[in-house]
Order: structure tokens, then C-alpha cells, then sequence
């Protein structure tokens, strides 16, 4: 049995060699390390693509962004396997911070979503509110064949915010899903709308996806309602605690969420797209909340995303960096 | 004279089947072994057993006067090798099949060259170490396998049924070659025939062997006589018949051999006798002819096997005849398993023994 | 007329040296190329004893490795996962979670029963009596196998083929070990996944042409190569 003795040395050298070598190249040749998990329909438009340009840029920091969807993103940031979240759905986000995962919010940039439809309106949304859109989609839906609405089914911030919608208007989610004229498209953005294209039907599209496809010209569908409270959306970062799990990049998060906040980043998210589609898929947040006006969009941001009236409340601060909340 | 190598007692079972029971062989060192024995008789396994490729599984092994043991079992392949029935080659050239066994006793390359052009021109096949081994004809496949195993210069050489698949031409080649490493290398060969000639004039001694025993052994001559029953009964070779011979008129000798066959030979003898017929003697036709030959038969082909240029046939008349004709015949006369033929001999072909 | 368009595109990205393209394909190779690697070492020593030994079991072990291989690739992914997680995982303070390295184990263990299999046929199919002819001219129990072993060469080669092809060509190990962070851990899968989720088309089918044709120019070349050795 020597041979074999042999032979299995030889196999498990190899193996080790090529792990550790594998290993090595990817630890000492990438620098430091930051992973984020995010949404889905942050990646999609690009914005991502040119946060991390600029970040690498500025940091020799390998920022890496793992796009999975808002509640698979939580899920890993509970896991202790990201350094920080950066997600769009502030009920979740509320209980990311409540359950002790995360430390120092910062709400980052806000748009809004756009309820979508076929050109020919059959349900005859154009002009309503929110609200009203919905009751007539139910409506139609409820006395004609056909899909009248595709909806991502996945539990992602777009999803989270349909369902609230659905609430809002008094309808029971459980039952309206079930109905033959609703369609769950169990994807991300880009295909779900990809299929209300396709069916004719309604969806609930954030503004940046919409934008690109339809300038794309994959889609034909149009965007009717929008810039409502009701369809505000609201982007934030999260670090996740370190206290909870040591093993995670926590200052290279914070240098994250630092240069997020920063002049530079917030212009970035503010031109972003401006040329392409003719008007900027995302809005900055910060100079706005700083300034605290009276206006209507700090408003509303404040009652949607704002927990016990402040992005973060202070026992979820971390008291090393007092410099975040001004 | 010293013994080359001895079995004691041994035994060897397989799945329930006893290959050899009891062997009691001594193997005297510079003789050529001819064993003779039906097929399953255990040749095959005795052959293996003194190449060391199988392990007895009672008994003892005793090998240029050491006892063969766990310990040096691999150490004993080194100096006994074995030719094998069905020619196996690897599949790569003449020149590295034949190499193989040199390689594994660390011959430098030089040397290698050396021997290797030196054993194909033995076997007549100079000029071939290039060549895709398993693209050759079948007399030249065994050819190499049997360079492959003289190229070592054992102590013992064993070979299994060495001439059965090849054309005559061949065959002699093989015989010369066979005759001519015992004589001037004095390499002790154990080889298992059924061909008459190479038992009558190839071995220094004979041993039968049937069912895993061992029966008689001792030299051509003497075991032909005493034996020839036996050996026939055996159908220890092929052509080889027991039967009782009563002299008819004109100075012919009627034997029965069985199953309603008489067979007519020129030699006076009578009562219990071994005849046989060289393949070569006999004539195969599809129809009866007219000739001055005695022995005319009818049978169906049972057998077939391609030599290359010739096709043996095996014809079942009430006993298995061996005969021999061209390929070109073969083609000509369409024939096939179970065609009905003729086969004709003449009296003065068969011979007693 | 969008795939056509995109076609287009994608033969312009690919000519044209796109370093993110060029980094994926590197990547990609490197990963799968390794994971084959590993489970060659290990898996064909495992095949020479399934192939040569008759032991107890053998046809139990045989029929367990042959329907390994059809084992669905995310679920092999996520239990992968589950073992990795940081904190949650057995494995998970390696920090093997998305990195290539994990993707190369996943992968590694994924092809590992193709390899068995097909390397395992390969030597079963080589006559049993080669290992005696090596033995008879002089070879060792060990040196007899490997006799056989370069007998069943064709066949092994084959069984390394298909299993780089499945390695390269898998996307739920990639995806749930690796994630698919761009830069770091995208492979031609992946990267075909999250470009189409992204809308990019055009980059999705050129990494989708990429990966076809190292697939076929790949059993293209070897079949070539086998066909000039006979």
C-alpha cells in the first residue's frame, strides 16, 4: 500500500497548493477588501458600476458589490458575510437596526417608483393617484381574461413597497396574488418588466430601470404615476455591527459610507443618467436632510424612511464617528 | 541436474472451481516442458503460477532453489515470464512493447536499442520498432509479444499454446526461435501445445495433465508409446484418435475410431491404437469427388480461424478434423459455419502412434 | 433585430479586447481549469481501485458515483454555502465565501464523480489481462496499474473533457459560493446571468460566444488530436 500512500500525498499537495496559491493571489494582490450587498435594481441601472469606479479611484480599497435583492441582501448582512447594506426599504432596514445587525444609517439618495402600463391604458389609470390607479387595475383585472399586472414576487424593496401599496388601498395581498389576473414574474427588474411588456399588463417599476430600458427600447410600456408620496423611494447604507460580528471590514464601511455622503459621490448620484435618458434616475439625500427645509420632498422622506424621527437613531450610532450626523 | 523450479502439492481454487489439485511437478533446469491437455485441463494456470502472476492457494512454490514466499514473490517475476495464448499488446509501438520489461529492470537506453534490434531480428521482424504494434498481422503480433519475453533472458521462459493462431510459416519461425534459446541461452521453457510435432520433437520431457492433475511425465518417445490411448482420449492433440485397427485385404489397416468412423492407414497393426492425420494431408471440398484416396468423409464446418494468408477449419465428420486451406479457396468455396464438406485423405497419410 | 444588433456588438466587444471580457475569460479558466485539476488528483486514484479491485461494495460505490454526477448544481451551491457562511458555516472562518477559491471546491466536487465514472469505465474497459503482462515482465503491483492506467489514457482523457465542460459551464455553485461580484468573482456564467438581469445584452451574448466556442474549440482540438493518434 505504499503506492497509495503515496498517491494520496501527491493529491492532497496539489489540492492544498492550488487553494492556498488561489487564496494568496486573491488576499495579498486585491487589497483590502469591502463586499456590500444591494438591491438588484441598484446594479441594474449602473449607478454601482460608476459608485465603484470612483471609490477605487479615490481608496485602495477592492469594493465589491454583491447584487442578490433587498431581503437576500439583509439575509447575508445578517450572516455576517458583507461589510454593509445598501438597500431601499426602510421596514426592513428597521429591523435590521432593532435586531442589533447594524450601526450608523445613512439615507443616501431617494427617486421614486412609477406605476407602468401598455400604452392603450386599458384600465384607464392615466391621471389617478396611486390609489385610485390600483382600485382601477383591480377592477379591470377582476372582469377581463388576461394579465393585467406582473409583480416581482421576489422579496425585494419593489416588492415590499407593491405589497404596502396593496395595503394601503385596502386590499388583503394574500388574496389579490392569488387572483388569475396577477402575475408574479419571480425575477429581478429588468425581466419582470421585460414581461409586462410582453403580457400588456401593469407593473411597479423603480424610475432607473424603467428609464434604461425603455431607452433601450426593449419596452414600450409607459410610465403614468409617479412623484407621489406613495411612491417615494428611499435608498440607504448600512454598516453591519461589529460588535455582532468581529469579522467583518467595519472601517472600510465606514470610509464607504463616508464617501457616499461626500460631496462628490452625491453629485455623482445626482448626474448619473442625466445625459443618457434626458433626466437623472436618482436624487441626492443628504444636502437635502441637512438643510432640514420645510419642503415637501423632506417631508415625505421624513415620514417614510425616517425612524423615530431621525435616519438613525442614536443607539444605533456608533460614537467613534460623530462626524456622520451633523 | 538441478531443478529450475518445483511445485509442491499445489492447489488453486477460483470462485469455487479447482484449477489444480494436488500438482506435484519438478521442472529440471535447461529442458524444455511440453504440457499436454485438453483446454480447462489448468495449463493456463499452472503456467501462471510459475510466471508469478497467480499465488497458489495451498502448497508450496519453490523457485531456483529458494521457497517462494509473500517476500520475494515480486522479486521471482523477474527472472520467469510468460507468453500468453490470445497475444496482448500495449498499445503503443514495437519498440516500447518490447522494451516494457527491460525498462523495468532499469536498462540503460543504449543498452535497450541494443537488445531490442537484436530480438526482432531473432524473430525476423528487423526494421519493425517504429510500427503501431497493434496494427500488425497476427503472426507478427506474436512475434513481438515473444521477442517481448525472450529480450529478458530469463531463467524460465513459459509459453501458452505458442503456435496455435499462426500461419506455418510462422509457426516454424516460432519453433527455431523457441529451439534455439534453450539451446544456446539453456532458458527452461514449459510450453502448453496441442500440435503433435512440437510435442514429438520440440520438449526434452512430457507431462499430461487433465482436470487439474498431473498424470504421466517423461520423454517424447516413451510417453507417445505408453500413452497414445490416453493421449488421444484426451484430445490432447488435435488429429489424434483412439481406435481399434484390424488388417483387411490388400495390405490395409481398417480403424474404428468411433461414431461410425473407419479410418484406412497403409501401416500393419492391429488392436488398440492412436492414429492421427497432419492437417496438411487432408483435402477439403464441397463435393464429393473421385480419387484414388480411401478416407472420404462428410461433415459441417465447426469451427473457423484466420491465420492471415490461410484459414484453419475445424470440420466435425463424427469427430473434430483439424484441416488447413488458403484464404483464396475459402473465399472461392463461400464457406461458412455449418456448411456441409468433403474431406479426403489418402491411406498412406495416416500415421500410428 | 436586438439579437442581431447584439451580436454585433458582442463580436465587437470580443475583437476589440475588452479587458473586463478578457478578465472574465481568465478568470473563468482558471477556476474551472483548477477544479478539474483536483478532482483528476483525487478522482482518478479512486477510479484505477474502482476499476482494477473487486472488492465488497464496489457496485454500491459504483452506482452512488454515477448518480452523483447529475446532482443539480444549486444545490450542491447551497449547501456549499451553508458550510461556508462566515459565521454560521463549519468552514465559514476559512473566509472561503465568495471568493474564487470556493468556487474552485464547489466546482472541484461537482466533477469530481464525472471523472470517476468515465476514468472508471475507461480502465474496466482496458483487457484485464494487460496488468498480468506487466507483472509477467516485471512490473510491481503498483507499476502493473499504471500499465493499465496509460491503456485507459483515451478514455481518461475523455473523462477530463467532459468535466472541465461541466465545470465551465455550471452557474449555481458560481453563483451561490462566488456571488458575482464584478471584478472579483464573475465567471462567463455568472457574468451572462447578471448581464442580461442588467439589460446589457450585448455583453451578455458575447460572453455567451466566448463560452460556447472555448467549449466546442476545445472537444474540437482533442478530437482532433485522438483522431491523428489512431
Amino acid at each position: 500500500m505504499l503506492m497509495w500512500t503515496k498517491v494520496i500525498i501527491i493529491a492532497a499537495a496539489v489540492t492544498v497548493l492550488i487553494i492556498a496559491a488561489s487564496l494568496a493571489y486573491f488576499r495579498y494582490f486585491t487589497k483590502t477588501r469591502l463586499l456590500v450587498s444591494t438591491t438588484t435594481s441598484l446594479y441594474e441601472t449602473g449607478l454601482l458600476n460608476a459608485t465603484e469606479r470612483a471609490f477605487e479611484a479615490k481608496y485602495s480599497i477592492d469594493l465589491g458589490f454583491l447584487p442578490v435583492g433587498t431581503g437576500q441582501a439583509i439575509q447575508q448582512a445578517q450572516g455576517g458575510n458583507v461589510d454593509a447594506l445598501l438597500v431601499h426599504s426602510p421596514s426592513n432596514e428597521t429591523q435590521f437596526l432593532q435586531e442589533g445587525d447594524g450601526v450608523c444609517r445613512k439615507i443616501i439618495a431617494y427617486n421614486f417608483f412609477t406605476i407602468v402600463g401598455p400604452r392603450s391604458d386599458p384600465a384607464g389609470i392615466n391621471g389617478m393617484d396611486a390609489m385610485g390607479a390600483f382600485k382601477k387595475i383591480v377592477d379591470y383585472g377582476r372582469n377581463h381574461t388576461g394579465r393585467m399586472w406582473v409583480s416581482r414576487g421576489d422579496s425585494s424593496g419593489t416588492h415590499t413597497k407593491e405589497k404596502s401599496l396593496w395595503a394601503k388601498a385596502g386590499y388583503s395581498y394574500t388574496q389579490i396574488s392569488m387572483e388569475s389576473w396577477y402575475a408574479s414574474a419571480g425575477s429581478g427588474m429588468s425581466a419582470t418588466l421585460n414581461m409586462a411588456n410582453e403580457f400588456g399588463s401593469y407593473t411597479l417599476s423603480d424610475i432607473g430601470t424603467y428609464l434604461k430600458l425603455s431607452k433601450d427600447g426593449t419596452i414600450s410600456l409607459v410610465a403614468f404615476i409617479t412623484e407621489t408620496k406613495e411612491l417615494l423611494n428611499v435608498y440607504s447604507v448600512i454598516a453591519v455591527n461589529q460588535t455582532r460580528h468581529p469579522n467583518v471590514n467595519f472601517t472600510n464601511a465606514i470610509t464607504f459610507i463616508k464617501f457616499l455622503i461626500s460631496d462628490e459621490c452625491q453629485q455623482l448620484i445626482d448626474n448619473y443618467g442625466k445625459s443618457e435618458y434626458g433626466q437623472s434616475l436618482f436624487r441626492s439625500a443628504v444636502q437635502l436632510l441637512m438643510q432640514n427645509s420645510t419642503s415637501q420632498i423632506v417631508q415625505w422622506i421624513k415620514d417614510y424612511a425616517f425612524i423615530n424621527g431621525t435616519e438613525c437613531p442614536s443607539e444605533y450610532r456608533d460614537n467613534r464617528y460623530p462626524e456622520l450626523y451633523n | 541436474m538441478s531443478f529450475a523450479a518445483e511445485l509442491r502439492n499445489v492447489t488453486k481454487n477460483f470462485d469455487g472451481i479447482t484449477a489444480l489439485d494436488g500438482v506435484n511437478l519438478k521442472i529440471q533446469a535447461g529442458e524444455i516442458m511440453a504440457l499436454l491437455g485438453p483446454n480447462g485441463s489448468g495449463k493456463t494456470t499452472l503456467l501462471k503460477i510459475l510466471a508469478f502472476i497467480e499465488k497458489p492457494s495451498k502448497g508450496e512454490v519453490h523457485f531456483l532453489g529458494e521457497k517462494v514466499t509473500e517476500k520475494n514473490f515480486e522479486n521471482m517475476r523477474m527472472e520467469s515470464t510468460m507468453v500468453f495464448q490470445k497475444t496482448i499488446l500495449f498499445s503503443t509501438t514495437v519498440y516500447n512493447n518490447v522494451a516494457y520489461g527491460l525498462g523495468m529492470r532499469k536498462t540503460s537506453k543504449n543498452r535497450i536499442d541494443e537488445e531490442v534490434s537484436k530480438v526482432l531480428r531473432l524473430v525476423k521482424l528487423d526494421g519493425f520498432e517504429k510500427r503501431n504494434a497493434k496494427k500488425l498481422s497476427g503472426g507478427e503480433q506474436q512475434r513481438v509479444a515473444l521477442a517481448r519475453a525472450l529480450t529478458l533472458n530469463t531463467k524460465l521462459l513459459l509459453l501458452d499454446e505458442p503456435t496455435a493462431n499462426l500461419d506455418p510459416k510462422t509457426a516454424s519461425i516460432v519453433e527455431e526461435v523457441i529451439a534455439t534459446t534453450n539451446r544456446e541461452l539453456k532458458t527452461t521453457i514449459v510450453m502448453a501445445t496441442h500440435n503433435m510435432f512440437q510435442a514429438k520433437n520440440l520438449p526434452h520431457r512430457i507431462a499430461l495433465i487433465k482436470d487439474g492433475k498431473i498424470g504421466e511425465v517423461g520423454p517424447p518417445t516413451e510417453t507417445f508409446r505408453n500413452l497414445s490411448k490416453t493421449l488421444a482420449s484426451f484430445a490432447a492433440l488435435e488429429n489424434t484418435f483412439n481406435g481399434t485397427a484390424k488388417v483387411t485385404e490388400n495390405g490395409i489397416t481398417s480403424v474404428d475410431i468411433g461414431n461410425g468412423l473407419q479410418i484406412e492407414t497403409t501401416l500393419q497393426q492391429s488392436g488398440t491404437v492412436s492414429v492421427f492425420v497432419s492437417p496438411e494431408d487432408i483435402i477439403l471440398s464441397k463435393n464429393r469427388f473421385d480419387s484414388s484416396a480411401r478416407n472420404i468423409y462428410k461433415g459441417k464446418i465447426i469451427e473457423i480461424s484466420d491465420l492471415g494468408s490461410l484459414v484453419r477449419l475445424k470440420v466435425d465428420v463424427g469427430k473434430p478434423f483439424a484441416v488447413q486451406i488458403t484464404k483464396r479457396s475459402f473465399n472461392e468455396m463461400a464457406l461458412n459455419l455449418n456448411t456441409e464438406v468433403f474431406l479426403t485423405f489418402k491411406a498412406s497419410s495416416v500415421q500410428i502412434i | 433585430m436586438e439579437i442581431l444588433d447584439g451580436l454585433i456588438k458582442a463580436l465587437q466587444l470580443i475583437f476589440s479586447g475588452d479587458p473586463r471580457i478578457l478578465e472574465i475569460t481568465l478568470r473563468s479558466l482558471f477556476v474551472s481549469g483548477s477544479a478539474t485539476v483536483i478532482a483528476a488528483l483525487w478522482g482518478i486514484p479512486i477510479a484505477t481501485i474502482l476499476g482494477l479491485k473487486n472488492f465488497r461494495g464496489r457496485f454500491l460505490v459504483k452506482t452512488i458515483f454515477n448518480s452523483l454526477i447529475g446532482i443539480p448544481t444549486v444545490a450542491l451551491g447551497f449547501f456549499l454555502f451553508l458550510i461556508f457562511s462566515r459565521e454560521k458555516g463549519p468552514l465559514g472562518f476559512l473566509g472561503l465565501l465568495y471568493t474564487p477559491t470556493a468556487i474552485i471546491i464547489g466546482e472541484a466536487i461537482l466533477v469530481a464523480p464525472i471523472i470517476v465514472s468515465l476514468a472508471a469505465s475507461a480502465i474496466e474497459a482496458v483487457d484485464p489481462e494487460i496488468a498480468n503482462l506487466a507483472k509477467t515482465l516485471g512490473a510491481s503491483e503498483a507499476q502493473a496499474s499504471f500499465a493499465v492506467l496509460r491503456e485507459a489514457l483515451d478514455g481518461i482523457f475523455l473523462a477530463g473533457i467532459a468535466s472541465f465542460n461541466r465545470a465551465i459551464g455550471e452557474l449555481g455553485v458560481a453563483v451561490f459560493v462566488g456571488g458575482f461580484i464584478a471584478g472579483v468573482t464573475e465567471l462567463l456564467t455568472t457574468g451572462i446571468k447578471l448581464e442580461i438581469d442588467s439589460n446589457n445584452i450585448d455583453v451578455a451574448i458575447a460572453l455567451a460566444i466566448i463560452l460556447l466556442t472555448l467549449v466546442f474549440g476545445i472537444n474540437l482540438a482533442l478530437n482532433l488530436i485522438q483522431r491523428r493518434k489512431k
